[in-house]
C-alpha cells in the first residue's frame, strides 16, 4: 500500500488519520464526563446550600440577587457559537475549507464577547463572593463558565490558524469536529448553570435555625 | 507536504514542515528549566504579592485571607512555571499554529538518542514515563514511610512527648496524603504506562504528550504538599475536614494545590489509559483475550475518571473559602461541612479501589504464571472488577455514619457497602479457585500472591464490621479503622505492588531482580506488618482512639508492639529496596521472557525497543491457555509439513 493511494496518513505514527480521529473522538468523550463530573460537583454545591440554608446565610445580603438576563445572554452567545463552528466543520466535510474558516472565525468572535460578558458580570454582581452561600455558589458556576469559554476562544483561534495553515483540509478535519463537540458540551454546562441560578433563589428552608457568628 | 518519512520501516508518510531542530522547543527544555520556571514564577508572584495584599482581611473563621490568597498564587505559580519551563505547552502552540509534529520531531520527543538525558525531560515514550513514575512513587514511600516512622516513634515513647502536638497532627495528615497518593500510583503508573501498551500489543499510549503532561503534572504537586510541614501543616489528617481546613495555617493551601494539580494529573491519565485500552488493542485480542491485568486497570481508570473531580472540586472550594472568603464550608455564613464530607467521600471511597483493582489484577495475573494454569473463570474475575466498579459510587456515606449527617441514611448505605464484598467476594473465589491443585512456582511474585491473600481476607472482614452502622457507632475514630485500612491499603495494595514489580522488573530495567536478598526483605516487611497491625487491632479493641499523642497507659504494651513492628517493617522495606537499586545498577540480564509467560509483553525483547515489536503482533489465542495446545499452532505445524514435503517432492 503506497502513500500515493491509500487515504491521508497520521504524520508521527503512519495510521489512516481516520483511526486517529477515532482515538481522539473517544479521548474528547472522556474529557466530557470528567469535566461534567466537576460542573455537576459544583450544582450539587449550588442545590445542597440552597435547600438546607444553613444559618440562614443562603441569601445575598438585602436580598440581592444576580440579574438573570446576563446568565441567559452568555448562554445565547456559547450557543450561536456553537452553531457555527458545526455549520463550518458540516461544511468542510463536503469540501467547502472555505466555510469552515468563516464559521470558525465567527464562532471564535462570538465566544470572545461571551467570555468577555461573563468576566462583565463576574465583576458587577450586586454582591461579593463573601456574601453568604448564594454568593458563592453563583460566582464559581460564573467562574466556571469563563473557564470553559477562555479555553474555547484558545481553541476556535486553533481551528481558524489550523484551516489557514492549511492543517485542516476536508480529507482530515477531524480536530475541528471534536472542538465543535467540546463546545456542545460547554452549552450545556453553561445551560445547567443559568437554568440553576434562575429556578433557585429563595431558599425553600425559610425556618432554619440561626446561630450567629463568632464575631457577635 | 514536501517531504515522506518511512515509519515502523513499513510504509512512507507524507511529512508536515519540519520546524527547527527536532522536539522544537522541547530540544532545550528539561527538568533545570522546569525549576528555573516554576521557582522563578514562585518568587516573582510572591514578590509582587506581598505588595498587594491586603494583610489583616480576615474570614468568618478568622482565617488570613490575604495571607492565604498569596500562598495560593505563589504555590499556582511554581506549578504553571514549571510547565511552562518543561515544555508542556509546547505542544498546544504549535498545535494552534498549525506547526504540527513530525515523525522526527515524535521520535525525538519519544527519547531517540538521548541517552538517560530523556528521564529528565519531558519525553512522551510510555517506558520513559513508567520509569519515571516508578521513580516518584519510590520517592514517595520514602517520605510517607518516613513519617510513619516518626508517628510510630511518638507513640511508642509513651513516657514523653517527642514532637509538638500540633507537628505530630501535621505528620499524620502528612503521612496520610503521600501514601495515598503513593499507593494510587505504584501500579496504574509505572506498570499502567509501561507494561500496559506492551501487553496489549500496542506501540506506545493513545497520547503520548498527555502521558508526560500526566507525570510532569505529578511532579509538579509534591513540592506544595511536602512543604506543608513548614508552613504550620495540615493538622486534621489527610482528608482535610471543614472548616478546621479553613481554619488551618497556610500549611493547608500546599495540600490544596498538590490534590487539584494531582487531580488534574490522574484525569488526564485516566483518559489516555481508558483509550489506548479501548482503542489500541492488538488485532485478535477481543474483550475475552485481554489479560486481566488490562481489565483491572481499565477498571481503577473509569473510578479515577468519574470521581476525582468530585475530590477536585472539593479542594477548589475550600481554597476559595480559604482565599476568596467564600462560604461553602463556613456554617456561619450559609456553608455546611457535610458538603465538603459529601464531595470528599464521592472520591475518597473509591479511591480505595483505584489503589486495590489494579494491585488485585496483577496478583491474579501472576497466579497464572506461576501456577502454570488458566485463570479460574475469567468471566467471574471480569464481573467482579465490574462490580466493585458499579457498586463503589453508592458507598460514600459510611464513612459518615457518625457526622450526624441524615442518620436515615445509614442503613441502605450499610446495605451497600456489604454488598461490594459480594464482587470482591468473586475475586477471592478466582484467586483460589486458580490455586486449587495447582502446582506453585514460589518466586518471590508468587508469594505476594500468598501475602495479599491472607492481608486482603483480614482487611475484608474487618471492613465488613466497620459498614455496620452499630459496630461503627462503637469503631469509629479508634486504632482499629486504621489497622483496618492499612491491610487493604498497604496489606493487599503495597505487597501486590511489590510482587508486580519484581515479577516486571526484567522487563522494565532488562535485569533480573535478585531475589535471595528481596525476599528477606519482603518477608521482614510482611511479618513486621502483622506485629504492627494486629497490635493495632488490640488496642482499637481496647478503646484507643486515633490521632492522638497521649493515651492511657492501657495501649502502652499494644503500641509498643506497633512501634517495634513499624521499624521492622522500616528494615524490609530498606532491604527490598537495597535489592531494587543493586538489581537494576548490576543484576544479571534478563533474557526476553524469564518466566515463560504467554502475554505480550514477554514477546518482544528486553530491553524494549522504542517501537515496542518490529511488527505489530496479532492474537490468536487465549493468554492463559497454559497446557493446552494452540490450534493455530497445529494448522501453522501442518503447513510446514506440507511445504517440506511439496519441496522434497520437487
Amino acid at each position: 500500500m503506497s502513500a500515493q493511494t491509500s487515504p491521508a496518513l497520521y504524520p508521527t505514527t503512519g495510521e489512516p488519520v481516520e483511526v486517529n480521529a477515532r482515538r481522539n473522538r473517544l479521548g474528547v468523550w472522556l474529557c466530557i464526563v470528567s469535566d461534567a463530573t466537576g460542573v455537576v460537583a459544583l450544582l450539587i454545591a449550588y442545590v445542597y446550600l440552597w435547600s438546607l440554608n444553613v444559618n440562614n446565610g443562603w441569601a445575598p445580603p438585602k436580598n440581592h440577587w444576580a440579574v438573570d438576563w446576563p446568565f441567559w445572554a452568555i448562554v445565547t452567545g456559547t450557543i450561536l457559537g456553537t452553531i457555527c463552528m458545526w455549520w463550518g466543520v458540516k461544511a468542510i466535510a463536503k469540501g467547502h475549507t472555505g466555510r469552515l474558516m468563516v464559521g470558525a472565525l465567527l464562532s471564535s468572535l462570538i465566544i470572545l464577547v461571551a467570555f468577555i460578558a461573563q468576566i462583565v458580570q463576574l465583576s458587577t454582581f450586586p454582591f461579593g463572593p463573601t456574601d453568604g452561600a448564594y454568593a458563592s455558589a453563583t460566582f464559581w458556576l460564573a467562574i466556571a463558565t469563563a473557564i470553559h469559554l477562555s479555553l474555547l476562544t484558545f481553541l476556535t483561534t486553533a481551528i481558524v490558524g489550523r484551516t489557514r495553515a492549511g492543517r485542516i483540509t476536508p480529507d482530515n478535519h477531524s480536530h475541528a469536529r471534536l472542538v465543535a463537540m467540546w463546545m456542545t458540551y460547554v452549552c450545556v454546562a453553561a445551560l445547567l448553570g443559568a437554568v440553576f441560578t434562575t429556578v433557585m433563589k429563595e431558599s425553600p428552608n425559610q425556618n432554619a435555625p440561626t446561630f450567629g457568628t463568632f464575631r457577635e | 507536504m514536501s517531504q515522506t518519512a518511512v515509519i515502523h520501516e513499513q510504509k512512507a508518510v507524507p511529512q508536515p514542515k519540519q520546524h527547527g531542530k527536532p522536539g522544537g522547543f522541547l530540544y532545550r527544555a528539561n527538568i533545570f528549566t522546569g525549576l528555573i520556571g516554576g521557582i522563578g514564577a514562585a518568587v516573582i508572584t510572591y514578590a509582587i504579592g506581598d505588595k498587594l495584599v491586603p494583610w489583616g482581611t480576615q474570614n468568618a473563621d478568622f482565617s488570613q485571607v490575604g495571607l492565604n490568597a498569596l500562598v495560593f498564587c505563589t504555590f499556582a505559580a511554581w506549578v504553571i512555571g514549571f510547565m511552562v519551563g518543561i515544555g508542556a505547552f509546547a505542544g498546544p502552540i504549535r498545535w494552534a499554529l498549525g506547526h504540527d509534529l513530525t515523525h522526527v520531531d515524535a521520535e525525538y520527543m519519544a527519547g531517540k538518542g538521548q541517552g538517560r538525558m530523556k528521564y529528565w525531560k519531558y519525553t512522551t515514550d510510555h517506558k520513559v514515563v513508567g520509569i519515571q513514575y516508578l521513580i516518584m512513587a519510590l520517592v514517595l514511600f520514602g517520605f510517607g514511610g518516613f513519617f510513619a516512622m516518626l508517628i510510630r516513634t511518638e507513640l511508642g515513647a509513651t513516657w514523653r512527648e517527642v514532637f509538638d502536638p500540633n507537628f505530630y497532627n501535621s505528620l499524620i495528615g502528612t503521612h496520610g496524603i503521600v501514601m495515598i497518593i503513593a499507593m494510587i500510583i505504584v501500579v496504574a503508573g509505572p506498570l499502567g504506562n509501561f507494561i500496559m501498551p506492551l501487553m496489549i500489543g500496542a506501540r506506545d499510549m493513545a497520547f503520548p504528550r498527555l502521558n508526560a503532561l500526566s507525570f510532569w503534572l505529578l511532579f509538579a504537586a509534591v513540592p506544595p504538599l511536602v512543604l506543608n510541614l513548614v508552613m504550620g501543616g495540615i493538622r486534621d489528617g489527610w482528608t482535610a475536614y471543614q472548616p478546621l481546613g479553613t481554619q488551618a495555617p497556610i500549611g493547608m493551601i500546599g495540600y490544596q494545590v498538590c490534590i487539584i494539580t494531582f487531580a488534574f494529573s490522574t484525569g488526564i491519565a485516566g483518559v489516555n489509559l481508558i483509550t489506548t485500552i479501548v482503542t489500541m488493542r492488538a488485532r485478535g485480542m477481543t474483550w475475552a483475550r485481554t489479560p486481566i491485568f488490562i481489565i483491572g486497570t481499565l477498571a481503577a481508570a473509569i473510578m479515577g475518571l468519574i470521581w476525582f473531580p468530585m475530590f477536585q472540586y472539593a479542594q477548589v472550594l475550600a481554597a476559595s473559602d480559604k482565599v476568596l472568603g467564600t462560604s461553602f464550608f463556613i456554617p456561619q455564613q450559609g456553608g455546611s461541612v457535610w458538603l465538603y464530607e459529601n464531595l470528599f467521600w464521592l472520591l475518597g471511597h473509591p479511591e480505595v479501589y483505584v489503589i486495590v483493582v489494579p494491585a488485585t489484577a496483577g496478583i491474579l495475573e501472576l497466579m497464572v504464571v506461576f501456577l502454570r494454569k488458566p485463570l479460574f473463570s475469567y468471566k467471574l474475575a471480569v464481573a467482579g472488577f465490574a462490580g466493585v466498579v458499579g457498586i463503589s459510587a453508592v458507598v460514600w456515606v459510611h464513612h459518615m455514619y457518625m457526622t450526624g449527617f441524615a442518620p436515615a441514611a445509614g442503613y441502605p448505605f450499610m446495605l451497600s457497602t456489604e454488598l461490594i464484598s459480594i464482587p470482591f467476594g468473586f475475586l477471592v473465589l478466582v484467586m483460589l479457585g486458580t490455586m486449587w491443585r495447582g502446582k506453585a512456582w514460589n518466586r518471590l511474585p508468587m508469594m505476594a500472591v500468598y501475602a495479599v491473600i491472607i492481608d486482603k481476607i483480614i482487611g475484608g472482614i474487618t471492613g465488613v464490621y466497620l459498614s455496620d452502622v452499630p459496630v461503627d457507632q462503637y469503631m469509629h475514630g479508634s486504632m482499629f479503622v486504621v489497622a483496618h485500612f492499612h491491610y487493604m491499603l498497604m496489606g493487599a495494595g503495597l505487597f501486590a505492588a511489590m510482587g508486580v514489580i519484581a515479577y516486571w522488573f526484567p522487563k522494565m530495567t532488562g535485569r533480573m531482580f535478585d531475589e535471595r536478598i528481596g525476599k528477606i526483605g519482603f518477608w521482614t516487611a510482611f511479618l513486621a506488618f502483622q506485629v504492627t497491625f494486629l497490635s493495632m487491632f488490640v488496642a482499637g479493641l481496647q478503646g484507643m482512639p486515633r490521632r492522638v499523642l497521649q493515651f492511657d497507659n492501657a495501649f502502652e504494651i499494644s503500641n509498643w508492639i506497633s512501634t517495634i513492628g513499624a521499624y521492622c517493617i522500616g528494615i524490609g522495606m530498606l532491604i527490598f529496596l537495597y535489592a531494587l537499586i543493586t538489581s537494576w545498577r548490576g543484576g544479571k540480564i534478563a533474557p526476553a521472557n524469564p518466566w515463560g509467560a504467554n502475554t505480550l509483553e514477554w514477546q518482544t525483547e528486553t530491553p524494549v525497543p522504542l517501537a515496542n515489536f518490529p511488527v505489530l503482533p496479532v492474537v490468536t489465542s487465549d493468554p492463559y491457555n497454559y497446557g493446552v495446545p494452540d490450534p493455530y499452532l497445529k494448522v501453522q505445524e501442518q503447513l510446514d509439513q506440507d511445504d517440506n514435503e511439496t519441496v522434497g517432492a520437487r
